[in-house]
C-alpha cells in the first residue's frame, strides 16, 4: 500500500463505516443519499448511498500495510505496518477511553529495520497480533508481538531505533521483545490466522506455505509453491484457503495441503486482492492491477461422485463497477454481496453491489417469471385501468381479447368483425369491409358475369382491371353547370364492379353514389364526402356537403371556405383560381381536400396529385383510378399500388389483391411485422376459393393460431374456430377419432347401425336420448350379444341411466337446458385407458367425486388422475 | 404496467433456470443445491411448489418441459455431466392428497464428458427429441422411438461445435417449408476463435445436421440464445444474450429444387442494445415473440418491444429484487464523485458527477383487462 495504492478496511463490527488507506487513514460512515444529502460534504457512493468523512489521521507515514483490531472494545482501534518494519498503533476519531489510550501510539518494533508486509491479529485472543517482515539475513520474519505487554527495556534495541522513537513518543510505549518469533531465514508476504484453531497461523513464505503453531513453534507444516501472497482463509469453510502468485490464483484445502485443490484460470496481469465474500459461500472476488473489471468466481465444493480427479463447480464472471481503473475493493461483512470500490487515482469510492445472474421466462399468458439468487419474482401485469391506454397492446394480449369477443367469427355481417376486434384499427377496418364487399358482389345473383363469377369477385381489382373489355368513354357535364366537361370518364362492367367493391356504389346498373354519400355524412366525414360527390362531378353536392359540416355540431367552420373557394372552380388553364388552388392545396391539412383541388386542377388523365396521396384511403383512391384512368393507365397504376401494398403488408391491399396467391403475399408482410395470425387465419378463411386455403404459408397460420389457442387453453374458442374452419373448408374435417367395437364379434357396435348417417361417428350418439329415432339397445348390433356393465350400476351398457344416482341430490336446481346437456353426457359410455374399466359417464363422475381408486374390486387404477392435462380447465369456459 | 412479486422459492443455493410448461400453469426450476422444483398456479393464481426432490450430484444448470401430448415429462442438465428425463407419475401413496406429486427418473445420459450446459427438447412436430450440448463443444440429439417408454433413448447425432457449449435453441417454426434448425452458443471468450453462435440444420438427404451459418459478428462469449416463436413468419428471429441484448433476423433465400446443402440464410441484425452495460445474461420471448426480456449483470430486468417499423425499443426496465427503478438511472454504478487526493475537511466538493444513462421506466405493457366483448348497440350502415 505504498503511496498512491489505496486500500479499503470494513470495521469489524460496524457495518457503516470503513477506513480508506492510501497515504493516510481516512474514516468514513456510509448511509443513505436522503439523511446525509443536506449536510455539507457527503460524497454519493451509489444512487441510495452516500459517505460521510469522520476522521482522518495522518500520523503515521510510510504505512505498508493495515489491520483492524477484531473486538468491540476499543473501537476503531488499527495497526499499522511500516515501512521500516515498526506497527504502530493507531485510533480515528475515538473519545480514548482508558484501554485505549494505553494501546494507541504503542509501537512494536523489530530487531532489524525492513519493510512489514502484512499484519493479523488473532481472531480470538485479540492481544496478539502477527507481522510478516522483510527477510533480514538469518532473522526472524514473523513476529507475534502482545500488544498487552509493557515495554521491556531490552538492551538489544539498538541505539539507533531509540533515537528514531524517542522524537516523539515515550519511550514507555515501545515494545521490542516479541512473544514469539517464527520464519527464520526467510522473508514472510502474507499471514492469515485459521480459523479451524486460533493457535494456527498460516504464513506466506519466500518459497512455501507454512502453518506455525503457536503451541510448538519449532515445528511448521509447509508446502512448497509460489503461491504465496494474499493467504486467506474461507470464512464459511475454514479448511479452504486462497493464495495467489502473479496472475494465477491457488484454492488449498488444509485437509490436504499437498497440493491446491484447483487453480483459478490465469490472468495475464498481476493479481492485488483476492478476497472471499463474508456473505455467500464459496464466493471469491479478485483483481488485477490496472484492471477495472473484478472476477468472481463461485465454488460449489459439492463433490461429483464420477472420479476423484473432478473439480469443484466454478462458475466465472466479472463484474464492472464503473469505466476506470479499481485500486482496491472491500466486501460488506454483513450486507449481501455487497462491496466498496475505490479506485486506482483519485481515491473515487463506489457502493457496488454484486447482483445475481438472473434467468427469467416468459409464459404463454404473457407474466414473466424470474430467479434472482434463491428468490422468485412473478411479474404480472396489474389491472390498473386507463394508466396505460396510451401505450398499444402486444398483440399477444390482443388476440387473446379478439378471441374472447369471438372476433372472426361473424359471416354475415362480415364488416363486423372489426368491431368486434376493437374497432380501433382502420387496417382491419378495411380488410373486413373488403372482405364483406366481395360477399355482398359474389352472392348477388343479379351480377352476370362471365365465368365462375365468385373467383371473379374474390380474385381482387388488380385482376379484375386485367380483363377489362368494352370500355366506354364519356364526357360528363358538371353536375349543375351547362358547360361541357372535359374530363373523359370510363366505364365497364369490370370498373363497374370494382368501384362496388370499392364500397362506392351498391348493386344496380346506374352509377348513384348518393347512398354512399349520405353514409358518409352520417359517419361526419365531410371532407370525404365531399371529394366523393366531387369526383363524380357533382360540385354542388360538394359544396352543399361541406356546408353541412361546417353547420353541423362541432362542425369546423372552415369548411366553409374551402366551400367558397371550391364554387370558384373554373377550366381556364390560365386563371388566377388554378394557379392559387394548385399552390395553396398542399398547405390544407385534411388529405381530402387536398385531391379535391389537386383533382380540378390537374390536366385529364395526369392525376398523380390524386392516385399518389398516401394518406387517402386506398380504396378511394383506387376508386378514382377506375373512373378516370384509361385502360392503359389503369392497370399499370393498381399494379403499382398492389407491390407498394404488398410490400408495406398494408391490410387495405387486400381490395386489389382479393384472396390470391397476391393476397397471401401481402398478408404474409402483415404476419411477418404483426403476428396477428388470428386475422390471417380468419380472412383466408372467409374467401372460400379452395386454392389459397392450400397455400402452405395459410395452413401454417391456421396451425399457429390453433396453438395460441390451446396454449392459451382457450380450448372452446380452438374448437368453435375449428367448427367455424370446417364450415368454410371441408377438407379440414377430422377423420373419426375413436370407435367402440364390440368384444366379441370385434366390430363397431356402430358400424352396423345402418340407420347411423356417419358411420364411425355414431357412438357419442349411442346412448338413448342421442337420437330419439332409435330403440334402446343394450347389446351389439352386429352378433347381438350384450354390451359391457356399468361398473357401477352393473346395468349392459346403452341403458338410460336414471337421473342423479345415489345421492339423490334433487336440490341442486341447475337451469333446464344445463341440465339436459350434462343428462345426455351421463349416458356416455366411458372407459379407463389404463384399467380398461368402465360404465356411464355421469356414474363415473359422481364416483370419482369421492374416491381416487376405480370402482371395480381389486382394481387400484387411479384412472381420474391419470392425466394431468385433463384435470386443467380451460380459461375460456363461461 | 408490471408488477413483481415474491414468491418464497426455498431452494438452498442459487437458481440457475426457471422453465414455464406448454399452458404456463406450471414451472420447473433448478438450483445450485441439486434439485428440481415443479410448481402449480392454484385458481386464485398463487404458485405452489408440488415437489422437490434431488436430481443431480451437481449444479443444476437448465430444466425443461416437454410438450404435454408426450405427458408430464421434465429434462434436466447439470454440471455432473449428465442429463436426465423425468416424468410425473401417480404414485401408490396418496399423495395427490398431500399436494405433492411423484417424480420419477426415466433415464439419465451419460455420454457428455464435461458439464452438459443446456438441454431442449426439439418441437413437438418432430416427435419426442431431446439435445443437449455441453462445455465440451458437443451437440447430442436424442430420440425416443416411443413416447410411451421415455426410458428408451437413442443418441441419434453428435455434433462437433469445437467450442465449449453454453446454450442451445431449437427453432420452433413447424412450418414445412423450414428444416429442422437450432442454434448453440459459446461462452468461449477469446474474440479470435470467431463467431461464438453457430446454426445448424437437417438435411433431408443425408439425415444429418450440417451448419448453415455461424454469425461471426458474435465475437464475445454467449451465455444465452433464442429463436423467437415464429407464428406463420417467412423469416426467424434470433435473440443472443452476449456482452449486450442483440436481435438477429434469418431470412430462408428461396431454395431451388436442385440444390440439396444446407438453406442460404440473409442474416440481418435487427437490434442491439447495450443497455444493461455489462454481461447479459438470458434472454426470453413471450408466445408472439413480440415482447422479449432481458436479463443482465447490472441486476435489472428489460423489456423490449418492436413497433410497426420493426424498431425495437425498451418498454421497461425492473430490478432483480423487483422493486421499481429509482431514480433516472439505471446503472447503480454510473454515478460516482471524484474527491481530490488532499481531502482535509468533511467539505469536499463533489465533482465528476457523470449522470448516468437515462433509463427509460414505462410501463411496459397493456393491462390485461377484464376480457368483455365491445358491445355493438348502434348499427353501422355496412359502408365504408
Amino acid at each position: 500500500m505504498s503511496g498512491s495504492k489505496p486500500d479499503i478496511l470494513w470495521s469489524p463490527h460496524h457495518p457503516d463505516r470503513y477506513v480508506i488507506c492510501d497515504s493516510e487513514l481516512g474514516l468514513y460512515r456510509i448511509g443513505p443519499v436522503g439523511n446525509s444529502e443536506t449536510k455539507a460534504g457527503t460524497l454519493p457512493l451509489s444512487e441510495e448511498t452516500a459517505a460521510t468523512l469522520l476522521a482522518i489521521n495522518s500520523d503515521t507515514p510510510y504505512m505498508k500495510c493495515v489491520a483492524w483490531y477484531p473486538k468491540h472494545e476499543p473501537e476503531c482501534l488499527l495497526a499499522v505496518g511500516q515501512a521500516n518494519g515498526r506497527v504502530v498503533l493507531t485510533s480515528l476519531g475515538q473519545s480514548h477511553n482508558s484501554t485505549c489510550k494505553e494501546l494507541v501510539g504503542k509501537e512494536f518494533v523489530p530487531k532489524h529495520a525492513r519493510q512489514c508486509n502484512t499484519l493479523a491479529w488473532n481472531p480470538v485472543d485479540s492481544n496478539l497480533l502477527a507481522a510478516g517482515l522483510d527477510k533480514h539475513r538469518a532473522d526472524f520474519s514473523v513476529l507475534i508481538w502482545d500488544i498487552s505487554s509493557k515495554y521491556s527495556p531490552e538492551a538489544s534495541v539498538s541505539s539507533e531505533k531509540i533515537r528514531l522513537s524517542s522524537v516523539d513518543l515515550d519511550s514507555s510505549s515501545v515494545v521490542t521483545k516479541p512473544l514469539y518469533e517464527l520464519g527464520q531465514n526467510d522473508a514472510c508476504l502474507s499471514l492469515c490466522w485459521l480459523l479451524r484453531d486460533p493457535k494456527l497461523l498460516l504464513a506466506g513464505m519466500h518459497r512455501n506455505l507454512a502453518i506455525f503453531d503457536l503451541r510448538n513453534t519449532s515445528q511448521k507444516t509447509f508446502v512448497n509453491t509460489k503461491a504465496i501472497q494474499g493467504v486467506t482463509v474461507d470464512p464459511h469453510f475454514h479448511d479452504r484457503v486462497a493464495s495467489f502468485y502473479e496472475g494465477q490464483v491457488a484454492i488449498w484445502d488444509l485437509r490436504k495441503f499437498e497440493k491446491p485443490v484447483l487453480t483459478l484460470s490465469e490472468q495475464p496481469k498481476p493479481l492485488i486482492k483476492v478476497a472471499w465474500c463474508p456473505t455467500r459461500n464459496g464466493l471469491l472476488a479478485t483483481l488485477t492491477r490496472d484492471s477495472n473489471i473484478i472476477r468472481l468466481y463461485d465454488m460449489q465444493h459439492t463433490p461429483t461422485p464420477i472420479g476423484d480427479e473432478t473439480e469443484p463447480t466454478i462458475i466465472e464472471r466479472s463484474v464492472q463497477p464503473y469505466e476506470s481503473q479499481i485500486g482496491s475493493f472491500a466486501w460488506h461483512p454483513s450486507s449481501q454481496n455487497r462491496m466498496v470500490v475505490v479506485s486506482a487515482a483519485n481515491r473515487v469510492m463506489t457502493d457496488f453491489t454484486v447482483f445475481e445472474r438472473i434467468s427469467l421466462a416468459w409464459s404463454s399468458t404473457t407474466s414473466l417469471m424470474w430467479a434472482c439468487g434463491r428468490h422468485l419474482y412473478d411479474c404480472v401485469e396489474d389491472g390498473a385501468e386507463g394508466v396505460d391506454s396510451v401505450i398499444e397492446k402486444d398483440i399477444a394480449t390482443k388476440m387473446r381479447q379478439r378471441a374472447q369477443s369471438r372476433y372472426g367469427h361473424d359471416t354475415v355481417q362480415v364488416w363486423k368483425n372489426h368491431l368486434l376486434a376493437g374497432g380501433s384499427d382502420p387496417q382491419l377496418k378495411s380488410l373486413w369491409y373488403d372482405l364483406f364487399y366481395m360477399k355482398q358482389c359474389a352472392e348477388d345473383i343479379e351480377l352476370k358475369l362471365q365465368g365462375n363469377k365468385q373467383s371473379v369477385v374474390y380474385s381482387g381489382i388488380k385482376n379484375i382491371v386485367k380483363t377489362t373489355s368494352g370500355t366506354t368513354e364519356s364526357r360528363r357535364c358538371w353536375s349543375g353547370s351547362e358547360r361541357q366537361s372535359d374530363v373523359p370518364r370510363y366505364h365497364s362492367e369490370e370498373r363497374c364492379l370494382s368501384l362496388r367493391l370499392c364500397g362506392w356504389i351498391s348493386r344496380g346498373p346506374d352509377i348513384d353514389v348518393e347512398v354512399f354519400l349520405r353514409s358518409l355524412e352520417q359517419e361526419r366525414e365531410w371532407e370525404r364526402a365531399s371529394a366523393v360527390a366531387l369526383f363524380n362531378l357533382d360540385i354542388r353536392r360538394a359544396i352543399q356537403i361541406l356546408n353541412k359540416g361546417a353547420t353541423a355540431e362541432k362542425g369546423d367552420l372552415n369548411l366553409n371556405v374551402v366551400a367558397m373557394a371550391l364554387s370558384g372552380y373554373t377550366d381556364e388553364k390560365s386563371s388566377l383560381w388554378r394557379e392559387m388552388c394548385s399552390s395553396l392545396r398542399l398547405q390544407l391539412k385534411n388529405p381530402y381536400l387536398c385531391v379535391m383541388f389537386a383533382f380540378l386542377t390537374s390536366e385529364p388523365g395526369a392525376y398523380d396529385g390524386v392516385l399518389y396521396e398516401s394518406s387517402v384511403a386506398v380504396r378511394d383512391r383506387v376508386a378514382f383510378a377506375c373512373m378516370f384512368l384509361s385502360d392503359a393507365q389503369l392497370p399499370r397504376y393498381i399494379d403499382k399500388l398492389t407491390n407498394e401494398m404488398k410490400e408495406a403488408g398494408n391490410l387495405e391491399g387486400i381490395l386489389l389483391t382479393g384472396l390470391t396467391k397476391d393476397g397471401v403475399d401481402l398478408m404474409e408482410s402483415y404476419v411477418d411485422l404483426t403476428g396477428d395470425v388470428q386475422t390471417a387465419s380468419f380472412s383466408m378463411l372467409k374467401g372460400s376459393p379452395g386454392e389459397v386455403l392450400k397455400d402452405p404459408r395459410v395452413q401454417c397460420w391456421i396451425e399457429n393460431y390453433r396453438n395460441l389457442l390451446d396454449a392459451w387453453r382457450f380450448w372452446h374458442k380452438r374448437a368453435e374456430f375449428d367448427i367455424h374452419r370446417g364450415k368454410l373448408d371441408p377438407s379440414s374435417k377430422p377423420l373419426a377419432q375413436v370407435f367402440v367395437s364390440c368384444n366379441f364379434c370385434g366390430k363397431s357396435i356402430s358400424y352396423s347401425c345402418s340407420v347411423m348417417p356417419h358411420q364411425g361417428r355414431g357412438f357419442s350418439q349411442y346412448g338413448v336420448s342421442g337420437s330419439p329415432t332409435k330403440s334402446k339397445v343394450t347389446s351389439c348390433p352386429g352378433c347381438r350379444k350384450p354390451l359391457p356393465r356399468c361398473a357401477l350400476c352393473l346395468m349392459n351398457m346403452g341403458t338410460p341411466v336414471s337421473n342423479c344416482p345415489g345421492t339423490g341430490k334433487s336440490d341442486e336446481r341447475l337451469d333446464l337446458t344445463r341440465e339436459n346437456k350434462l343428462a345426455q353426457f351421463n349416458n356416455w359410455f366411458t372407459w379407463c385407458h389404463n384399467c380398461r374399466h368402465g360404465g356411464h359417464a355421469g356414474h363415473m363422475l359422481s364416483w370419482f367425486k369421492e374416491h381416487t381408486e376405480c370402482p371395480v374390486s381389486g382394481c387400484t387404477c387411479k384412472c381420474m388422475q391419470l392425466d394431468t392435462t385433463g384435470n386443467l380447465v380451460p380459461s375460456d369456459s363461461s | 404496467m408490471f408488477v413483481a412479486r415474491s414468491i418464497a422459492a426455498d431452494h438452498k443455493d442459487l437458481i440457475h433456470d426457471v422453465s414455464y410448461d406448454f399452458h404456463g400453469r406450471r414451472m420447473a426450476t433448478c438450483s445450485s443445491d441439486q434439485s428440481v422444483k415443479v410448481w402449480d398456479k392454484s385458481e386464485n393464481g398463487e404458485w405452489h411448489c408440488t415437489a422437490s426432490w434431488k436430481t443431480h450430484s451437481g449444479s443444476v444448470w437448465r430444466v425443461t418441459w416437454a410438450h404435454p401430448e408426450f405427458g408430464q415429462v421434465l429434462a434436466s442438465c447439470s454440471f455432473d455431466r449428465t442429463a436426465a428425463v423425468w416424468e410425473e407419475i401417480v404414485g401408490e401413496s396418496n399423495d395427490k392428497q398431500r399436494g405433492l406429486s411423484h417424480w420419477i427418473k426415466r433415464t439419465t445420459l451419460v455420454d457428455s464428458r464435461t458439464s452438459v450446459t443446456d438441454v431442449k427438447f426439439a418441437p413437438k412436430h418432430m416427435g419426442l427429441m431431446l439435445t443437449t450440448c455441453s462445455a465440451d463443444g458437443v451437440v447430442r440429439i436424442y430420440e425416443a422411438p416411443d413416447v410411451m417408454n421415455l426410458s428408451q433413448w437413442s443418441l441419434q447425432h453428435e455434433i462437433s461445435c469445437k467450442l465449449s457449449c453454453s446454450c442451445i435453441s431449437w427453432n420452433p417454426s413447424s412450418s414445412r417449408a423450414h428444416p429442422p434448425m437450432f442454434a448453440v452458443g459459446s461462452d468461449d471468450s477469446n474474440v479470435n476463435y470467431g463467431g461464438k453462435v453457430q446454426i445448424y440444420e437437417y438435411n433431408e438427404n443425408t439425415r444429418k445436421y450440417a451448419k448453415a451459418e455461424t454469425l461471426m459478428s458474435v465475437a464475445d462469449a454467449v451465455h444465452d440464445i433464442a429463436f423467437a416463436p415464429n407464428l406463420g413468419r417467412s423469416f426467424h428471429v434470433l435473440a443472443i444474450a452476449t456482452k449486450d441484448v442483440r436481435i438477429f433476423k434469418l431470412v430462408p433465400m428461396r431454395k431451388e429444387s436442385t440444390s440439396t446443402g444446407p438453406t442460404k440464410l440473409e442474416v440481418q441484425i435487427v437490434a442491439q442494445f447495450d443497455n444493461h452495460n455489462s454481461q447479459v445474461w438470458r434472454v426470453s420471448w413471450n408466445i408472439t415473440s413480440t415482447l422479449l426480456a432481458s436479463s443482465g449483470d447490472d441486476g435489472c430486468v428489460r423489456l423490449w418491444k418492436a413497433n410497426y417499423m420493426d424498431n425495437w425499443k425498451c418498454t421497461g426496465i425492473l430490478k432483480g429484487d423487483g422493486s421499481p427503478l429509482t431514480g433516472s438511472s439505471g446503472q447503480p454504478t454510473a454515478m460516482s464523485t471524484v474527491v481530490g487526493s488532499s481531502v482535509q475537511t468533511s467539505q469536499n466538493t463533489q465533482n465528476g458527477m457523470s449522470a448516468g444513462r437515462i433509463g427509460k421506466r414505462a410501463p411496459f405493457a397493456p393491462p390485461l383487462r377484464q376480457l368483455t366483448s365491445p358491445k355493438i348497440s348502434q348499427q353501422h350502415p355496412a359502408y365504408y
